[in-house]
């Protein structure tokens, strides 16, 4: 099994290479450069000029790229910012670790709430709980994240008075943001697990269990659920990037200092470093939690384990 | 069994991440009820830099420029005009290339008495830095005669030297080298280099900043001692912030919630007009259409067909207005005034369009079926004030017999055809200008990279000679009344090429809570020292 493990662990390495090789592919590609975006229009193109060679913008291509692997692998430095002539780690990683904060708090919560719900729906199925559930959620669903994001704001800050408006001066202003990005997904998460559910509670073997004289509890947690949630780990893996997304609308909307804002704001100024070591930390997230749900998927299913575990005798 | 206790383990994880993460601490203090001491006000970004040179956007320089350094002039944005700050007092030589500058009795936010050498410093400093070069260029050298004394040499005379004399700020040698010596960069941390009435406490570039009040500063210690700024980049969100009270001043609010505002704050707003200018420009070497921008007749029409208050209803939700000069003459003392009627300012007339389009060779049916006049190009989104203003011109020019097609752009894509002149029709805006010398870089060829229209052309369809003699002329002519009339022959033969037209003048929303008074409303830079706690 640690050969599955050390294998994905080494994937990470051409993964980075490639996020930061199509990063600056495609940063290469889009018209500006960072000396007319920070120098502003008034000034004339040979003093832009000037800029850009200073900051080693006009560099070529693969030069650039290579220096910038370098720096990263080997000095683990992500460059300096053109924008703030700051050290980008320094500027990013508090970012970044609230960003992250957001995404897996809004991952627990989404799982939290749309898992059980849909577990409960898919057991009772058509009762009332069921219904209004399957319609709740197909509404929430369908609700962009700034949408939700302002009707919170209205009615809890604005409105009621109970939570900031602005930023995380404490635990309550994590309330908002994560409910902004996490309820789509709960809704999303509750829908995937009662048709994962469904489809497991009509096969042969369940029958079986209950023919053999099972209890329901024992049938539905033991034989029901244990196949149904191996799609749904997947899914709930595959929702950071959706929360990733999601938490860049609610940065935004509430005014926290995250990596998603960050980029989105450096990319009309053209900042590479900033862009790309924001890219690569984002991907490297996102690429853990996808390891993570392998290894879990590897010990749930026997059929995985198998292929890497030692035969004996 | 293994699975069971397998989840087990992980939700406990989650769950201990999540209340560690939720119960983290943090430094910032409470937001909802606030510091009765702290002026709370909204930054739309983070304030990239400390340092008056680094800061490139509006909302840092609005930081940097006012409340930490200083110039040796400030300016009276209300009135239009610049004061002495620094300069105690400024001689000119009679040929206007010599300026001696006596200084004020101030001191740095450091202690550290401000001398002729902290001023020299910075001005090679500026002299130094590309970004600068539009305000240094015509500076020859900076000498300091004594501690109380600098002497400043041109290379030419330079009517606009007072916008130098207030970009230009000074900062402290001693503090600046300190912190380059010791390996730091200069603005990348709290300092306390300027002569400003604040200075930073607390800087982190990727949240907000805190200020304190320099209690020993030359002009008197100010009002409110501390202030905060917060990072509120969604304009709902800040106008929520602001009737909520987590803001105080809400400068430049977003117009669209102005109504909300309004309702809000009540007396406590007001909307200042704004020292900038959305423009059409037609590219009269356009290739599109067989060249039909070319044709006078036609981009007169143009203009005729163009309904500016239809524009202001759109972009500014009507609380803009219709402009006519390049340069709003309120903020800029030798800016023409179409009020004097010495230059056409093509006010919307459907008959007069449609004459135009007749004498430029077309019939009444083509005119019925609609002449294609190519496309209107700007940025950077449909929803913005000035992809809005493009979706109306559209139509102003559908009900008078022209189509044109909108095209809508990020604004790094667009700036690069608008600057090569590869476009047809293109809105495009100026701001923050307060000496008519800067009409240069739209109207000069020298400006490549800055204009729209390229008035040097090989087959002398401008007499572009003139128009540059004219600029020259502005910009070393020393006698205010000798500069408006030259400026204002310039901006009439400008009008007459019909390819530059002024569209509009966008409104700056200004809203404040009762827990404050504002004696002095600007377009553009605020002052801290203007604000003081209401009774």
């Amino acid at each position: 099994m640690y050969k599955y493990v050390i294998k994905r662990i080494l994937f990470l390495i051409p993964t980075i290479i490639g996020v930061t090789l199509i990063i600056y592919f495609v940063m290469n590609l889009t018209p500006g450069d960072p000396g007319r975006a920070i120098l502003g229009s008034g000034v004339s193109q040979e003093d832009v000029d000037a800029y850009n060679h200073a900051i080693g913008y006009d560099l070529p291509f693969f030069q650039k790229f290579l220096n910038y692997l370098g720096n990263m692998f080997f000095h683990g430095d992500f460059g300096i910012s053109y924008v703030t002539k700051q050290s980008v780690f320094n500027e990013i990683w508090p970012r970044y670790i609230t960003t992250i904060e957001l995404a897996f708090i809004g991952m627990f919560v989404s799982t939290v709430i749309g898992i059980p719900l849909g577990i409960y729906a898919a057991v009772k199925q058509y009762s009332a709980t069921d219904t209004v559930a399957s319609l709740v959620s197909f509404l929430l669903a369908a609700v962009p994240t700034f949408v939700l994001g302002l009707v919170l704001l209205f009615f809890f800050a604005l409105k009621l008075n109970w939570l900031p408006s602005y930023g995380i001066p404490d635990w309550t202003g994590y309330i908002m943001p994560t409910l902004a990005i996490s309820i789509p997904i709960a809704a999303q998460n509750f829908r995937f697990t009662k048709s994962s559910m469904l489809d497991a509670i009509h096969q042969d073997y369940v029958r079986t269990a209950r023919a053999k004289g099972a209890s329901e509890r024992i049938v539905v947690w033991k034989h029901v659920l244990k196949n149904a949630l191996l799609p749904v780990i997947t899914q709930i893996g595959l929702n950071l990037g959706v929360l990733l997304c999601g938490a860049v609308v609610a940065e935004q909307l509430f005014s926290v200092q995250g990596i998603g804002s960050l980029i989105v704001a450096r990319i009309t100024l053209k900042d590479e470093p900033v862009i790309i070591a924001g890219t690569i930390l984002i991907s490297i997230c996102f690429t853990v939690v996808m390891l993570l749900v392998d290894l879990i998927y590897a010990f749930i299913d026997p059929r995985i384990r198998a292929k890497y575990t030692k035969k004996r005798g | 069994m293994k699975i069971k206790k397998l989840f087990t383990l992980l939700l406990i994880m989650t769950m201990a991440f999540t209340f560690c993460t939720g119960c983290s601490s943090d430094d910032t203090p409470d937001t909802k009820t606030g510091d009765d001491q702290t002026l709370y006000l909204r930054l739309t970004s983070p304030l990239q830099s400390t340092d008056w040179q680094q800061t490139s956007n509006l909302d840092g320089n609005k930081i940097t420029y006012i409340q930490l350094f200083e110039g040796l002039y400030g300016m009276d944005e209300a009135s239009g005009g610049y004061y002495n700050l620094l300069a105690k007092d400024i001689q000119v030589s009679d040929d206007g290339l010599i300026y001696t500058v006596n200084l004020v009795d101030a001191t740095f936010q450091n202690g550290d008495v401000m001398t002729a050498d902290d001023v020299v410093f910075s001005y090679n400093l500026a002299m130094e830095n590309s970004k600068f070069g539009y305000v240094t260029s015509m500076i020859d050298k900076i000498e300091a005669k004594d501690d109380k004394t600098v002497v400043l040499t041109l290379k030419y005379p330079y009517s606009a030297i007072s916008h130098t004399f207030f970009t230009i700020k000074i900062v402290s040698q001693r503090e600046y080298e300190e912190t380059t010596a010791s390996g730091g960069a200069f603005g990348t941390a709290p300092h306390t280099a300027g002569t400003g009435p604040y200075y930073v406490t607390e800087y982190d570039v990727s949240a907000g900043v805190k200020l304190a009040a320099y209690e020993n500063y030359w002009q008197g210690a100010p009002a409110i001692k501390n202030v905060e700024y917060r990072v509120i980049t969604d304009d709902a969100a800040a106008v929520i912030a602001f009737e909520n009270g987590e803001i105080d001043y809400l400068c430049d609010a977003p117009l669209s919630e102005w109504a909300n505002i309004e309702e809000a704050a009540g007396e406590r707003c007001s909307l200042v007009k704004a020292n900038d200018i959305q423009f059409l420009a037609i590219n009269y070497s356009s290739p599109s259409n067989n060249g039909i921008l070319a044709n006078e007749k036609v981009r007169e029409a143009i203009f005729y067909a163009i309904n500016k208050d239809n524009i202001v209803q759109a972009s500014t939700n009507g609380l803009g207005s219709p402009a006519y000069e390049y340069m709003v003459p309120e903020y800029v003392a030798t800016s023409p005034k179409a009020s004097d009627g010495k230059f056409a300012t093509y006010d919307y007339n459907q008959d007069a369009c449609h004459q135009c389009l007749l004498d430029a060779g077309f019939s009444e049916e083509e005119i019925a079926a609609g002449i294609p006049v190519g496309t209107i190009l700007t940025y950077p989104s449909d929803t913005s004030p000035k992809g809005k203003a493009a979706v109306v011109i559209q139509d102003c020019l559908k009900q008078n017999g022209m189509i044109a097609e909108v095209e809508i752009r990020e604004s790094a894509a667009c700036s690069n055809d608008l600057y090569g002149q590869n476009y047809d029709l293109a809105i495009y805006s100026d701001s923050g200008n307060y000496d008519y010398n800067n009409i240069r870089q739209m109207l000069h060829s020298e400006s490549v990279g800055m204009y729209l229209v390229n008035y040097k052309d090989d087959k002398g369809t401008f007499d572009w000679k003139y128009m540059e003699d004219l600029i020259d002329q502005g910009v070393t002519a020393t006698d205010v009344k000798e500069r408006y009339d030259i400026y204002t022959e310039l901006w009439s033969y400008a009008m007459d090429t019909k390819t530059l037209l002024p569209l509009y003048h966008s409104a700056v929303g200004i809203a404040w809570s009762d827990r404050i008074k504002v004696e002095k409303l600007n377009p553009m830079y605020y002052h801290l020292t203007d604000i003081s706690w209401a009774e």
